[in-house]
């Protein structure tokens, strides 16, 4: 049997702070196969951030509890040593793209040299010659190449978007990560970013997590859908079409119901009251508070019920 | 081919024989230039304001005037030649001697007039002569009374300086990297020591070392007589150093390392050294490349500072420790109104200064490459 590209089990991060202990990734489960591109959608603060680090082991100091297991390609990566995790999973089998709102590339380090950063350390390759193949990648995702010798400040946000893309496919990596990487761009923009992760994964098979609140964007490249709500994953779904058109979960629904189309003219909606605090969380269904078809099992923690669609969704309404 | 596009064929509407140098090259010259014109007009600025301060506003003049005419009085009264001239006579003869004198220092000029003169000649560096003081070989040329002292002011200074940035920069980093230890908090809690000047500290350690322990000398560069051997001398002079670099080291390190740990901290939070470890770098190349270096231009600035503070702070540790250098010259300087080593010595300084900030400016537009070097980019 062929090994799963990534499967996560009981997956668990908390973190120390003053005011308690914040349970930010609790006990998630999930599955994902090679060439997959899977969305993660959540609001702000639901942990999907929280998420990506536990799975990437880019951990703050402040860390409480980090359990569980991650499983790509048949090894349980988390069982890693440090040293060992560093030298075989990051980059060369997963890569991380993070947003280019944020200051993503370093300031006084020409681009060039950053994005063929990863060949210098796993391949052992020479400057030149990692140069020679980013500037390939730079023109995979549409960078001029004379871009390599720049700085980060003298790029646009979409151009640092790209090139911070173009650094996480250099190495070819089983699984690429995205933090939101369209946010704080501009629509044309946006779109443009996401033609070309639709060209790479058309042409290369590449596997993409995509961590977004913005579904709208991520809605025609994504294969599944995972909603998280604080700190657990409430639904995930099959396909793309039955997430979008038809979710399960209470929370998704009002999610999807809060999104603008153009086609049809209707209310936009929006969920009453506020995520619950990740310190302390209740202990039955986390968004039963906000919920509008709460009924009595809801002060019970509902398991994660399996469908027959293939699809997945942490309420009791599919007992 | 990744070479070709990494230059790209530059506009040649530029002057044909300016082509031998690259466009980054000769904008760096124009910033280099910039820089230099714009430290000049500074320093000339700064003498000018101190020409005024050390004469007082031309007030030193008066008490010169005041001081001739009490010395031809003097002479006068004690010269048995004048003794048979009437009064009036006398006063005659004494008056022409002192306009004499008085025409011959330019005092009958207005002082406005002679600041400008004053101000070209300190900037050329033709100090004049001392009217007191004298060099240890016995010259009366201000500029040896200076050259004589400055190679001890930049030893122990340069010395400090050089200590400071690289003690300080390195608990800094270990600091940074044990974020919240027992030593972080200590260090921080430490941090008012740098509230007291160093030869507060200098007073303390004599006290300590000198007196007390007897260990070290109280002051002053060489013992006397003077070791006969080279390596002896250099070891005697190290011996010297030692407590005013002790004193300095506490004064100024405690604050720098505070400063630099909180730099090293903002800059170790940013993305890109997050990203950097998700790239799979090793811890060192990610402080080196991801912290130390993005951070070195604030640390470079901070640095300026403390540098700035040194030649001011000189003035008292020179004298607290007799040290013979510039700093302790001025001290005696301005208690004896010698008006010209006061001026030859603040033209010092602030070449002194304005040689440090000029070198650091270039120094930052090398490392960093956002500041701007003053032309628009291609």
């Amino acid at each position: 049997m062929v090994d799963k590209l990534l499967q996560v089990r009981d997956l668990h991060l908390y973190f120390k702070t003053t005011k308690g202990v914040v349970q930010a990734v609790d006990g998630v489960a999930l599955d994902m196969d090679s060439g997959e591109a899977l969305a993660i959608i959540g609001e702000s603060g639901c942990g999907k951030t929280s998420l990506i680090r536990a799975i990437l082991r880019l951990l703050p100091n402040n860390v409480h509890t980090y359990k569980g297991s991650v499983v790509l390609l048949g090894t349980d990566i988390m069982k890693l040593p440090e040293e060992r995790f560093r030298t075989q999973v990051r980059w060369r089998q997963i890569s991380l793209v993070a947003q280019a709102a944020m200051n993503a590339l370093n300031p006084v380090v020409r681009v060039g040299d950053q994005v063929s950063e990863p060949l210098v350390i796993h391949q052992r390759l020479g400057k030149k010659a990692a140069l020679v193949q980013a500037a390939e990648v730079f023109r995979m995702v549409g960078v001029p190449t004379d871009f390599l010798s720049r700085y980060a400040f003298e790029l646009s946000g979409g151009m640092r978007q790209r090139a911070i893309l173009a650094m996480a496919l250099i190495s070819e990596p089983n699984l690429v990560v995205l933090d939101e990487p369209t946010s704080a761009l501009d629509m044309l923009t946006q779109a443009n970013i996401m033609n070309v992760l639709k060209g790479i994964k058309r042409d290369l098979g590449q596997s993409f997590i995509f961590i977004t609140h913005d579904v709208a964007t991520t809605s025609e490249l994504s294969d599944r859908g995972v909603v998280m709500y604080a700190g657990q994953i409430v639904e995930i779904s099959s396909t793309a079409e039955q997430f979008y058109l038809n979710p399960l979960h209470p929370y998704s629904q009002k999610l999807m119901a809060s999104v603008p189309t153009l086609k049809q003219k209707k209310e936009l909606e929006f969920i009453p009251g506020q995520p619950p605090s990740l310190i302390g969380p209740p202990t039955g269904c986390r968004f039963a508070e906000r919920c509008h078809r709460r009924f009595d099992l809801c002060d019970q923690e509902p398991p994660m019920f399996s469908l027959e669609d293939g699809r997945q969704v942490k309420c009791w309404l599919y007992k | 081919m990744a070479e070709e596009s990494r230059t790209p064929p530059k506009a040649e509407s530029a002057a044909g024989k300016w082509r031998v140098f690259s466009p980054a090259a000769l904008r760096f010259a124009r910033y280099t230039l910039i820089r230099g014109v714009a430290l000049v007009v500074t320093v000339a600025i700064g003498v000018y304001i101190a020409v005024w301060i050390a004469n007082m506003g031309g007030h030193v003049d008066e008490i010169r005037k005041a001081e001739i005419r009490e010395a031809v009085g003097v002479s006068f009264r004690g010269n048995p030649a004048y003794r048979d001239l009437t009064p009036s006579e006398k006063r005659e003869l004494m008056d022409a001697e002192i306009k004499r004198q008085v025409e011959r220092l330019g005092l009958d000029k207005p002082f406005i007039g002679r600041s400008f003169a004053y101000l070209a000649n300190a900037l050329t560096l033709s100090l004049g002569r001392a009217e007191r003081m004298s060099s240890d070989t016995g010259s009366k040329q201000v500029r040896s009374i200076i050259l004589e002292r400055l190679p001890a002011t930049l030893m122990l200074f340069g010395t400090a300086q050089v200590l400071v940035f690289f003690v300080g920069l390195f608990i800094a980093l270990f600091l940074s990297r044990r974020y919240g230890s027992f030593l972080d908090r200590l260090s921080v809690s430490l941090a008012p020591i740098s509230a007291a000047p160093p030869w507060f500290y200098g007073i303390f350690l004599i006290l300590i070392f000198a007196a007390v322990l007897g260990v070290l000398p109280y002051g002053g560069m060489l013992d006397a007589p003077t070791p006969k051997t080279t390596f002896g001398t250099v070891l005697n002079v190290v011996k010297h150093m030692i407590l005013p670099l002790m004193a300095w080291l506490l004064s100024t390190v405690a604050i720098s390392v505070y400063t630099w740990r909180t730099f090293f901290l903002i800059h170790s939070s940013e993305d890109y050294v997050e990203l950097a470890k998700a790239k799979g770098l090793h811890s060192n190349a990610i402080e080196r490349r991801y912290i130390l270096r993005p951070a070195l231009p604030t640390v470079i600035t901070q640095f300026a500072l403390t540098m700035i503070y040194a030649w001011q702070g000189a003035i008292i540790t020179e004298t607290v420790f007799s040290w013979p250098g510039l700093g302790r010259m001025l001290f005696q300087a301005i208690g004896m109104y010698e008006v010209p080593v006061i001026v030859g010595s603040v033209v010092i300084f602030a070449y002194l200064l304005a040689i440090s900030v000029f070198l650091l400016d270039i120094l930052y537009a090398m490392i960093d490459p956002r500041v701007k070097l003053g032309a628009k980019r291609a």
